[in-house]
């Protein structure tokens, strides 16, 4: 079944290896610059010094230089990679079977169904988490002095960033391995498995912006300009750390009322939107696994 | 039970059922074939031929009934069912993108009794480069590599399913006098679906033939023959004082031609013992076919052919 698998999916791996090797090789680029301009800002320096209360300077000079750019691209790519690759991998597995009429060719051998489909499940899943993986690796790895000055609990360092670039790879496969099972056309499972997986995306864009189920109001206590100063724009945050995300400061006498998604929510958030991908991912090769079981009746 | 070895059937279905929805695909379905024969399996789209071989290799279960494969009753999703079992699907398909050599791998990894010496001496044989990819070769070459593959499996029943349906005439001859040649070569039992009639004639030597679900012919090619007469007789003549019971009958301005399911030895009775003008001659192995697909509610199963499912 491994050679059986590979043969079959060798096109995939390949494209799959592909945009992996533009990204890194982008990514890769994109890091070093980043890394000889946060120098050059010398905020590094600054942040050693003063933990980040004297940098607003420097960091919003950084800011500036990085996201206009093309960090921006890169998070568009990252925001549909997962979608399209894990689409273009699991509407075939099924759907490219029933439409040719290879299935009878398939599971009629001497391995039945249930064991081959769940055979090429497990080796096509661990390569998606590989793959997955790598990606994530290379980003995290380019995009750490970003991380070091700015907001990771959405995106674009929340999708491409912890566990749920990967799962949300899986999610958008077992979605289209389920559509090419019930379509049986792989174009159409590719479609549908791409937009039903949008649906899930949508809900883990609101996780990290309007519905963040993370979110802390708290008061603090100020005075003279820096109670006057205070805006959700201070650099660095009225919290002092420079990972959270303040989404509104209202002054109350000597007080500020704070309203932020404190940087500590990045890995429960991860879990929280990696889990529900993973989970629609899941469910939905199960569904595919046992339809495919039940279809003799 | 002590049946010996060759006695046990290489296929037998006990009354066979199989329902889709509110409608039976096919229904009450008994036979035996022995092993070693070439069994034609005849009937009008939709009679069910399809739903037959599905649940022969497991690709379906069946609502009711059973098959049995060599003694083992056929079971969906099991391996040791497919391992008794080599299936040609219609339009034989392959993956296209694959070179001949990547099916035989394909062959190999997914059947533990892989013949890989005959698969290779096959296409040798037939002049088709293994580097070749399926879809750069001509249908006759992708029948062959299909039919190849099929051999190569080492399963002793094969199950043709309309295999030579997209085939030129001589392609048609040459896969059909190789499928001819492997049974004879290795025992092996082979079944073949088809809609030629006059191509299953040259071929086989046991007959099955289906309509709306229904079996409504079954037995070995010989005695369905020497079972079926085509009498001539003046057109007063009725029915039931003929030999045996009629199948088909087709009236002329004043004589009747009747072909009957009726024992040799009754039709000649009958011709000995009736009026002058009665004759009688062999029935002809597409007319009883085809009398018998025109007359859905008939049924003629041969003693041969389900003579052990009463013991």
């Amino acid at each position: 079944m491994i050679w059986v698998t590979w043969r079959q999916h060798r096109p995939q791996a390949t494209t799959a290896l592909g945009v992996f090797v533009v990204i890194a090789v982008y990514t890769l680029i994109l890091g070093v610059w980043m890394r000889s301009t946060f120098d050059s800002d010398s905020i590094g320096a600054c942040l050693a010094r003063s933990g980040g209360a004297d940098c607003g300077g420097a960091i919003a000079s950084f800011m500036h230089s990085v996201q206009g750019g093309p960090a921006v691209l890169v998070n568009l790519v990252l925001l549909v990679v997962p979608g399209i690759l894990g689409a273009t991998v699991g509407a075939p597995l099924l759907g490219q079977e029933l439409e040719r009429g290879t299935w009878q060719l398939a599971w009629s051998q001497t391995v039945p169904r249930t064991r081959w489909l769940v055979a090429k499940l497990g080796l096509v899943i661990a390569a998606l988490i590989v793959f997955g993986a790598a990606v994530t690796a290379v980003v995290a790895w380019s995009w750490s002095p970003l991380d070091q000055v700015s907001v990771r609990t959405q995106p674009p360092q929340f999708v491409a960033e912890g566990v749920a670039f990967t799962c949300s790879v899986l999610c958008a496969f077992g979605l289209a391995l389920l559509a090419g099972l019930l379509l049986r056309n792989t174009i159409g499972a590719m479609v549908a498995g791409y937009f039903a997986w949008e649906v899930f995306l949508g809900v883990s864009l609101l996780l990290t912006g309007p519905l963040q189920p993370f979110t802390i109001t708290k008061t603090i206590p100020c005075a003279g300009a820096a109670c006057t100063a205070a805006s959700t724009n201070s650099v660095p945050p009225v919290t002092g750390n420079l990972g959270d995300l303040v989404n509104s400061v209202t002054r109350a006498g000597g007080h500020l009322v704070v309203n932020y998604v404190p940087a500590s929510a990045f890995w429960p958030l991860q879990f929280v939107v990696g889990g529900i991908f993973l989970a629609v991912g899941l469910a939905a090769a199960g569904a595919a696994v046992w339809l495919l079981h039940r279809k003799t009746t | 039970m002590t049946h010996e070895v060759g006695r046990v059937p290489a296929l037998r279905a006990d009354r066979l059922g199989k329902r889709y929805g509110n409608v039976w695909g096919l229904r009450d379905c008994s036979f035996e074939v022995p092993p070693g024969s070439i069994v034609g399996l005849v009937g009008p789209n939709g009679a069910g031929k399809t739903t037959l071989l599905a649940l022969t290799v497991g690709l379906l279960a069946p609502t009711e009934g059973q098959v049995a494969l060599f003694g083992e009753r056929s079971r969906a999703q099991s391996a040791a069912t497919l391992a008794r079992v080599s299936y040609l699907a219609q339009d034989h398909p392959l993956y296209r993108g694959f070179t001949v050599a990547d099916m035989f791998r394909f062959g190999r990894s997914l059947n533990p009794n892989w013949d890989a010496a005959l698969a290779e001496a096959r296409v040798a044989a037939l002049d088709i480069p293994l580097k070749r990819k399926v879809k750069s070769l001509s249908g006759g070459q992708q029948a062959q590599v299909a039919l190849t593959m099929a051999l190569a499996k080492r399963a002793p029943l094969l199950l043709l399913d309309e295999p030579v349906a997209s085939l030129d005439p001589l392609a048609r001859l040459d896969f059909m006098r190789d499928v001819v040649a492997a049974s004879a070569e290795s025992g092996l039992t082979v079944l073949i679906a088809s809609h030629v009639i006059a191509e299953l004639e040259r071929l086989c030597d046991w007959l099955l033939v289906l309509n709306g679900g229904r079996l409504q012919l079954a037995g070995a090619v010989d005695d369905l023959l020497a079972g079926h007469a085509v009498l001539t007789v003046p057109r007063d003549a009725g029915n039931g004082s003929l030999p045996g019971r009629v199948i088909e009958r087709t009236d002329s301005d004043r004589h009747s031609t009747v072909l009957v399911s009726a024992p040799a030895g009754a039709v000649a009775a009958a011709i000995a013992a009736g009026p002058p003008d009665w004759a009688a001659e062999p029935a002809g192995f597409e007319p009883v076919v085809l009398a018998y697909l025109r007359r859905p509610r008939v049924a003629t199963v041969a003693a041969g052919a389900t003579g052990t499912a009463a013991a």
